[in-house]
């Protein structure tokens, strides 16, 4: 599938613009299996971070589509906290191969954790606080039914997470 | 491997139902006294040689609000000084990590260079410069008059770095004691390698975490380890052991982590140390290192307030691994531990709780540390012999701690 034209390229980005914020809604709204349709087969989920205290880059998280599917169907057996998560996203660049076969994007993110348990949830339930910040590096299968991502890497600036989280970002 | 008695502990002798007043993890008097008692007087883990290879490499820590730098010298040796300057008091290595041998904006290459005055020092702490010294300060101040405070290093247990802010401290290994003995083999074969950092400020008392790393029963908030451990032959069995200063381990048994959907057995292992092995070394007052078959993590903490923590959480594996080994030790170690692990994050929501329960002016509470189950794995002994240790430094009963100090017998 090759895309030549300047329509053609937009009408891709666009897509491919689309794709990225419906998956960040569909995270929002903890539909997982729904964010995993978007995804191919073969994808594959990552979250690093460069800590300048041991000077390595780390990577925090690491899943294939089966071990997300695994993952989710396992949280209703731990004890969690059950904040939401909500994202802000900004697509900054999207790249199409020249054959038109494969993307790359940079999206800006910053996730928010609105409090239900909280600390004391009869203080702290309905308060949003910042829970990180980074960029999504995300590789897309151009196709057919439309973009999939094969690949993304949570890039996390923030690096004290505190409680942590039992979620992808 | 028990190395003391561990059956009596100073606090709950006669008691029925051994417990602590919940106004230990919550006065603020008594949080400055431990500082002072306790934070100030013992040895410390703190960073990983490995965080520091190279001549002139640095990390910065802070130990009961004393700020510290650490420095790989350029005769090899690690030393930690107060990272204050002796001019008037500023901080002087701002960063969390770096190398001297960058020049600073105030200074010169390979030196630690005070930005606010321009006074520098060298690796050894020795002072090398200090602006117009002669026409300010005439013959009454020389260089070697004002270097920097040197604190008692050791690089020990696995290449990392302990240090003590009492310059009286004696030896590491008389502190320690016998407490790695169980994990020597594990940690002294094989140079380690730190794959993994990260840090939480949970708002909470830091002897609530120490407390969680030494005790098992906790294990039901855990699936995982329900799934992995505590159904599998030999969990049971587990022994604690209890050392001199407060030290206990954790006697290891086979997990069984393809019980955990997603999971998978550990092909990895530590020198010395059976697949899919478990063994914990909990070090007072704040520090654990755990090793589960492919990695170790290594837990410590800086108690900020008498309701806030800064836990720090490092993974290593053998600094020979080829990449494909690191990266599985990686995945075993997230897993369970990384900020988005299974267990760590149960772990931490559970020292919050206390916290809230147990906020500085919250009504004193009776906290329940009675389980006799002859040192095995769901006793509670790893608890009562930590604040036996607490009561001997503090001179209080952790069961009656704002009663009088009384005078503890020593060890």
């Amino acid at each position: 599938m090759s895309i030549t034209t300047t329509d053609e390229i937009e009408t891709t980005r666009t897509a491919i613009r689309e794709t990225i914020y419906r998956a960040c809604l569909l995270l929002d709204d903890g539909r997982f299996a729904d964010w995993l349709d978007l995804c191919a087969p073969d994808f594959r989920y990552q979250i690093k971070a460069f800590s300048p205290e041991i000077r390595k880059e780390m990577t925090w998280y690491e899943q294939d589509v089966s071990g997300l599917r695994t993952m989710i169907e396992m949280l209703p057996k731990h004890n969690t906290d059950h904040g939401r998560l909500m994202r802000h996203a900004t697509v900054y660049t999207i790249d199409i191969d020249r054959d038109g076969g494969n993307a790359v994007a940079t999206t800006a993110f910053s996730c928010y954790r609105t409090a239900f348990d909280g600390i004391n949830s009869h203080l702290d339930a309905g308060e949003s606080q910042l829970f990180v910040i980074g960029r999504y590096h995300d590789r897309l299968r151009l196709g057919a039914d439309g973009p999939r991502f094969v690949e993304r890497t949570v890039v996390l600036d923030t690096r004290r997470l505190d409680k942590g989280s039992h979620y992808p970002v | 491997m028990t190395g003391i008695e561990i059956d009596t502990t100073r606090y709950d002798s006669g008691e029925r139902m051994p417990s602590v007043d919940s106004r230990i993890y919550s006065n603020r008097q008594i949080f400055e006294e431990e500082l002072e008692k306790i934070w100030k007087k013992v040895w410390l883990v703190t960073v990983h040689e490995s965080e520091i290879p190279e001549p002139l490499d640095f990390r910065t820590i802070t130990i009961a609000r004393e700020p510290i730098v650490i420095v790989r010298g350029t005769d090899g040796t690690v030393r930690a000084f107060l990272n204050v300057c002796p001019h008037r008091g500023n901080l002087i290595l701002r960063q969390p990590s770096g190398s001297l041998t960058v020049a600073e904006p105030s200074g010169n290459a390979n030196h630690m260079t005070c930005m606010f005055h321009a006074w520098q020092f060298d690796c050894f702490g020795r002072c090398v410069d200090i602006p117009r010294m002669k026409q300010g300060y005439q013959e009454r101040l020389r260089n070697e008059d004002v270097a920097l405070t040197e604190l008692p290093c050791e690089v020990a247990h696995g290449g990392f770095v302990w240090l003590s802010l009492n310059p009286d401290s004696g030896p590491l290994s008389a502190f320690t004691g016998g407490a790695f003995d169980a994990m020597k083999t594990e940690l002294e074969t094989e140079p380690l390698d730190v794959f993994h950092y990260h840090k939480a400020i949970i708002p909470s008392n830091y002897k609530l975490w120490h407390d969680t790393n030494s005790e098992f029963y906790h294990d039901y908030m855990h699936y995982f380890n329900r799934a992995t451990s505590m159904v599998q032959k030999g969990y049971f069995d587990r022994r604690y052991g209890a050392f001199p200063n407060g030290h206990a381990t954790v006697g290891s048994m086979e997990v069984k982590y393809d019980a955990y959907k997603g999971a998978a057995e550990r092909p990895l292992s530590f020198p010395g140390m059976e697949r899919n092995g478990w063994k914990m070394v909990d070090l007072f007052p704040g520090a654990t290192y755990n090793i589960r078959g492919s990695s170790l993590r290594l837990d410590t903490m800086t108690p900020i307030s008498a309701d806030l923590v800064m836990i720090e959480f490092r993974g290593l594996g053998l600094k020979k691994d080829t990449a494909e080994e690191r990266a599985q030790r990686i995945r075993d170690h997230n897993t369970i531990w990384g900020p988005f692990g299974r267990n760590l994050h149960e772990d931490l929501l559970g020292i919050t709780g206390q916290g809230v329960t147990m906020r500085p002016g919250t009504a004193p509470r009776r906290i329940l540390h009675g389980r006799h189950e002859n040192n095995l794995i769901h006793d509670e002994i790893g608890m009562r012999h930590y604040y036996a240790e607490w009561a001997r430094r503090m001179g209080r009963s952790p069961a009656n701690p704002m009663a009088a100090p009384i005078a503890m017998a020593a060890e």
